[in-house]
């Protein structure tokens, strides 16, 4: 019996997962402060009192997320890049690219057939078509970002939406909503410019199938949609979709397990 | 492959203690520099003509060594501003916004006052923004101008036209010369400052190809920006002739005794681009810490591709520094650069290629993407694309590149294979 687990500290949510002997055994996901050692270190006991199992059970701890190195109490550290891919791997091993739209960051990946990664490109200097770009603009709107999935599907005439700045973006929004346009029009809108960013990320490492859409904004059911329209393929998105991050860098701690710490 | 924690880097005690001093004298000495006694000639690194001006007894200031000896001494923001508040926009080359605003502030530096010049060559014209530099130079200070127009090369070997036309504009040049200093042309001095000039390739170059050796005696890129300033700015001095010998005398030392750049060589990476000068040290550690040592890098090799067969020769002094010109490393044409690092990876045994990009650079940068895509795609060599700035540090976010930087390297653990096997591999 092998418990491993994985802390990924993203911009915006702690997420964290069990896995024994490979299986899933618990998980956790929390928003996340400025005090991200305690942050990760509620992630995990969070996880842990969901499966019923004491910290001291646990192998192996692995950080991933901008926060890893806050996660003092683990034994080892691997990039979301390679989380990602590892865990998109996991949930569907027939994964070659995994398109991860989280809190501030876009990232393309592709995926060996042994859940490496081979290649990557990421958004640049902005957050622009990110989880953070659809908060932003949902406000400008007056709504929740988890009140925006399904509002698109009434769409008759999406409108253009900047994609290349999410301040200007926001600035856009609030002037069609001066101009009195509809608001599914607006977040159709908002939708394709995510998918368009995302589009030129994933053609820089190759688009071909099977497609992992990970991250937070792999939730929001109206950007999974344009995206099939827009790639004219099927998407793998898994109800575990944001905690992807999490099952690679517990597969991470499970592959180091039987070595010594470095 | 796991990160491990870097040490601050060593470099060849002697050789860098030799060049702290050259640097040191090299500005202490422009100070006094200036006027008819000891002109000062403004110059671009891509293309020099160096040796001419030096046989007419000029003293010779490259404005872009100036710009990037202010950003590692984390003082180019302010002129960077001060240029931007005279109308320069924030795309605007950094090297330009560098200079405009050191000038027009009175020259002063922590290394030293800079002299304005009696003379501005404009020996690289490939970039347009350079053109409008030396312009705007030449507006304020009122000096001769002189524009050498350098057709691009497009063949391996510059064409014998290319090559006419260029020692016809040298010609000319010669006769400017001539007249702003009152002096004849001496081509026996022009040949002793060629011979010393070629005395210093042949060591720089000794000192490039030892990035060839298993572990790599050298660090190609962060270590050689160093060691390239004699090539480039005391080129045709006798001081940079006797530098390399110094040089490679304790490379050799290091072989013999064991002391690499990196105590653990795991990664050997060919570098295309102009350092993050502002963040230069914090750049470096983030190679370090994954053991990974630049054997091969293009940019050392602006001020000439001499590793690649070209050295000035003095029993054909106008013939050799037109080819010098024309082979510029910012003179060659996109085939001849992919080709270049192609060369580079399979000759120095690389694993990776990291394109460092400059954000406020289009001329040189431009074409990076593609070539990036050409490593990967075609040539299978996992390369990683960052971009930041060499002179503004506002473009560096160092959080973001270590994030790159550590999964390239993270991801180049179970996928590295040795391009070319080893010495002695069966």
């Amino acid at each position: 019996m092998t418990l491993v687990a994985g802390v990924d500290i993203g911009s915006t949510t702690a997420k964290c997962i069990l896995l024994e002997d490979g299986a899933i055994v618990g998980k956790s996901l929390a928003p996340v402060g400025v005090e991200l050692v305690k942050d990760a270190e509620r992630a995990l006991e969070k996880a842990l009192g969901e499966a019923g199992r004491e910290r001291r059970e646990v192998q192996a701890v692995t950080g991933t997320g901008y926060g890893r190195f806050k996660v003092t109490f683990g034994q080892y550290t691997l990039t979301e890049i390679g989380c990602h891919a590892k865990g998109a791997h996991y949930l569907f091993p027939g994964t070659r690219v995994v398109l991860d739209i989280g809190g501030q960051d876009t990232k393309a990946i592709k995926v060996s057939d042994r859940g490496e990664v081979v290649d990557f490109a990421m958004n640049d200097k902005c957050a622009a078509g990110t989880g953070r770009f659809l908060d932003v603009c949902a406000g400008a709107l007056g709504f929740d970002v988890s009140e925006i999935g399904s509002l698109s599907l009434g769409a008759r005439h999406p409108v253009k939406v900047t994609n290349t700045c999410t301040v200007f973006a926001e600035s856009e929004v609030s002037a069609y909503v001066a101009r009195g346009k509809d608001p599914k029009d607006i977040v159709a809108g908002l939708y394709a410019s995510v998918v368009s960013r995302s589009l030129s990320l994933m053609q820089r490492v190759g688009v071909e199938p099977e497609l992992t859409f990970t991250g937070g904004v792999s939730r929001n059911e109206g950007v999974v949609r344009t995206l099939r329209q827009r790639l004219n393929l099927s998407v793998n998105v898994s109800p575990l979709s944001q905690y992807v991050g999490a099952i690679g860098a517990a597969l991470h701690g499970l592959e180091r397990a039987g070595s010594p710490p470095p | 492959m796991e990160s491990t924690s870097a040490k601050a880097p060593s470099f060849l005690s002697t050789a860098r203690e030799q060049q702290r001093s050259m640097v040191e004298e090299y500005y202490a000495g422009l100070a006094q520099a200036g006027g008819a006694k000891r002109p000062v000639a403004y110059m671009l690194v891509g293309g020099n003509l160096t040796e001419i001006v030096r046989s007419f007894g000029y003293e010779v200031v490259f404005p872009e060594i100036v710009a990037l000896n202010c950003a590692i001494k984390h003082v180019s923001l302010p002129n960077i501003l001060h240029a931007e508040s005279q109308g320069y926009g924030l795309d605007v080359c950094g090297y330009v916004k560098n200079d405009l605003g050191l000038q027009d502030l009175g020259g002063e530096t922590p290394f030293g006052r800079i002299p304005p010049p009696d003379l501005l060559v404009c020996s690289f014209s490939g970039c347009y923004v350079y053109v409008k530099w030396w312009e705007a130079l030449a507006e304020k200070y009122g000096c001769p101008l002189f524009m050498l127009d350098v057709p691009y090369m497009r063949d391996p070997e510059p064409q014998a036209e290319d090559r006419t036309y260029l020692i016809a504009q040298l010609k000319e040049f010669i006769t400017l010369l001539e007249r702003t200093t009152g002096r004849s042309f001496d081509l026996g001095e022009l040949r002793r400052v060629l011979a010393r000039s070629r005395r210093a390739e042949e060591g720089w170059v000794e000192y490039l190809d030892s990035g060839r050796g298993r572990p790599s005696p050298i660090e190609a890129y962060f270590e050689a920006v160093f060691y390239m300033f004699p090539i480039n700015v005391l080129r045709g001095t006798e001081v940079a002739a006797e530098f390399y010998a110094t040089v490679n005398a304790e490379v050799k030392e290091r072989v013999r005794t064991g002391q690499y750049p990196v105590p653990e060589e795991k990664v050997r990476l060919v570098v295309e681009g102009v350092p993050p000068y502002p963040s230069y040290r914090t750049f470096w550690d983030f190679f370090r810490k994954w053991g990974a040592v630049s054997v091969a890098a293009t940019y050392p090799k602006v001020g000439g591709l001499f590793d690649r067969g070209f050295l000035h020769d003095p029993g054909r002094p106008l013939e050799s520094i037109a080819d010098y010109s024309l082979g510029a490393y910012v003179n060659q044409s996109w085939p001849l650069r992919r080709k270049l690092i192609a060369d580079y990876v399979k000759d120095f045994q690389a694993d990776a290629v990291l394109i460092h990009g400059i954000k406020s650079c289009r001329s040189f940068t431009a074409g990076q993407g593609d070539l990036r895509d050409w490593l990967i795609h075609d040539l299978h060599v996992p390369t990683l694309y960052l971009e930041s700035d060499h002179e503004d540090p506002r473009y560096f976010a160092p959080a973001q590149i270590k994030n790159r930087m550590d999964a390239f390297f993270e991801s180049l653990g179970p996928r590295r294979e040795p391009l070319v096997p080893p010495p002695g591999a069966p």
